[in-house]
């Protein structure tokens, strides 16, 4: 594929997430474009570094890419993103402040990114984009509140169970420690699960 | 509505009239002590401001609370999913001191939006400052220590740490009631010394 179709594809993953949350004719969409980076990375590129303040509001129009922080040597993933998701450092973007996540890719990615600045721009020339920028942010703090109640509320087994019926894809692509991290399963309890739910099957 | 004004000014400017036009959507709710706002089950209703009052947000895992906030005076709450998403509140929000609140109800919150950009962007800052808070403590809960974690919210709360009832702080920071009372003569610390 050319590389200029491509980015016709990526553009309209964009305009996709977009609509998800709230009507975006194409007049309104199209200035909106320039705007955007298209950033490509290699797998196991470190995108956000810790102690390195994040300058990008990225959606990912390829790829699969995770966040976590360290825990003394211990990797605690608190995100996986893959195509028509927001990634970013939260707190590093918004408040411009080194981040204490780091955000890199599991497999070759490429993302639409804002820069902070430009971010800033839009909203600034395009009022309309303040509420999709509310709605977007809603939607991000209300995953995080249900990832929450889910990780007190429900056991290593539900957890696991729950996120296998929503993210079928996922769990063919996310090498298993990462997911194990992420559902905070043991990896031996993560790998006794898996085979459960395959003899299930069989 | 002093209290609100500078709350609001924070993340945007606000002329007088400015501020008369958002009065008109709020209405002014006062609870007693135990009292709940949002029970589970229910769908909430609003949005709330903190005049007067200690207020937390908890869930019931078994026959364990599990508390997930706390908010004093100059703060907002709510059951967030429940009231953005008008389903059901996995959530009870409960007064712990006789308190006030100025609310504002869903409906009244879109009608606000959609009367001025403005204040979608004023929703779009105040939820961002949610977002990060969120991110924020998710991380410490992450990275520190029980003791570290108990420290972090002393520093960052420190009136908070004597207006709640330590069994529910110690749920609140995931710390085993055991545990938290060797940490209490911090609590008596915090009265002479700055905490780093």
């Amino acid at each position: 594929m050319s590389l200029q179709k491509e980015h016709i594809i990526y553009f309209e993953r964009l305009k996709a997430f977009f609509n998800n949350y709230m009507n975006m004719p194409g007049a309104e969409f199209d200035v909106l474009v320039p705007f955007f980076e298209v950033r490509s990375f290699d797998k196991k590129a470190q995108i956000v570094k810790m102690g390195e303040v994040d300058n990008y509001f990225n959606i990912i129009a390829k790829g699969l890419v995770r966040k976590y922080t360290l825990a003394g040597k211990k990797e605690v993933t608190l995100q996986l993103a893959t195509e028509g998701h927001a990634i970013h450092s939260e707190v590093s973007f918004n408040r411009r402040v080194p981040s204490d996540v780091i955000v890199e890719t599991i497999e070759p990615s490429v993302f639409l990114s804002l820069t902070y600045d430009n971010l800033q721009a839009i909203y600034n020339s395009f009022p309309r984009t303040e509420r999709l920028g509310r709605l977007v942010t809603i939607d991000m703090y209300l995953k995080k509140d249900l990832r929450d109640y889910s990780h007190f509320r429900q056991n290593s087994r539900e957890r696991f169970l729950n996120y296998i019926q929503n993210h079928q894809e996922m769990v063919q692509r996310v090498p298993q420690k990462y997911l194990a991290s992420y559902l905070h399963i043991k990896p031996e309890t993560f790998s006794r699960l898996k085979h459960l739910v395959k003899n299930k099957k069989s | 509505m002093e209290l609100l004004r500078k709350y609001l000014s924070r993340f945007i400017e606000f002329g007088e009239d400015e501020f008369v036009g958002i009065s008109q959507f709020l209405e002014v709710r006062h609870f007693n002590a135990k009292d709940q706002l949002t029970k589970i089950g229910e769908v909430d209703q609003y949005l709330n401001f903190i005049f007067k009052g200690v207020i937390r947000r908890y869930f019931i895992s078994g026959k364990e609370e599990i508390v997930s906030h706390f908010t004093k005076e100059g703060d907002l709450i709510c059951s967030p999913v429940s009231f953005f998403s008008q389903s059901k509140s996995f959530y009870i929000i409960e007064a712990i001191e006789d308190s006030t609140v100025v609310s504002i109800s869903r409906d009244n919150l879109e009608k606000m939006f959609s009367s001025s950009n403005r204040f979608e962007r004023l929703g779009r800052l105040v939820i961002i400052e949610w977002l990060v808070q969120q991110c924020e403590w998710e991380n410490a809960r992450v990275r520190l220590s029980p003791k570290e974690r108990f420290l972090y919210f002393v520093k960052k709360q420190p009136q908070l740490v004597k207006r709640v009832p330590q069994k529910q702080l110690a749920s609140f920071l995931s710390i085993k009631p055991e545990t938290f009372s060797r940490y209490k003569h911090f609590i008596t610390a915090t009265d002479n010394l700055e905490i780093q």
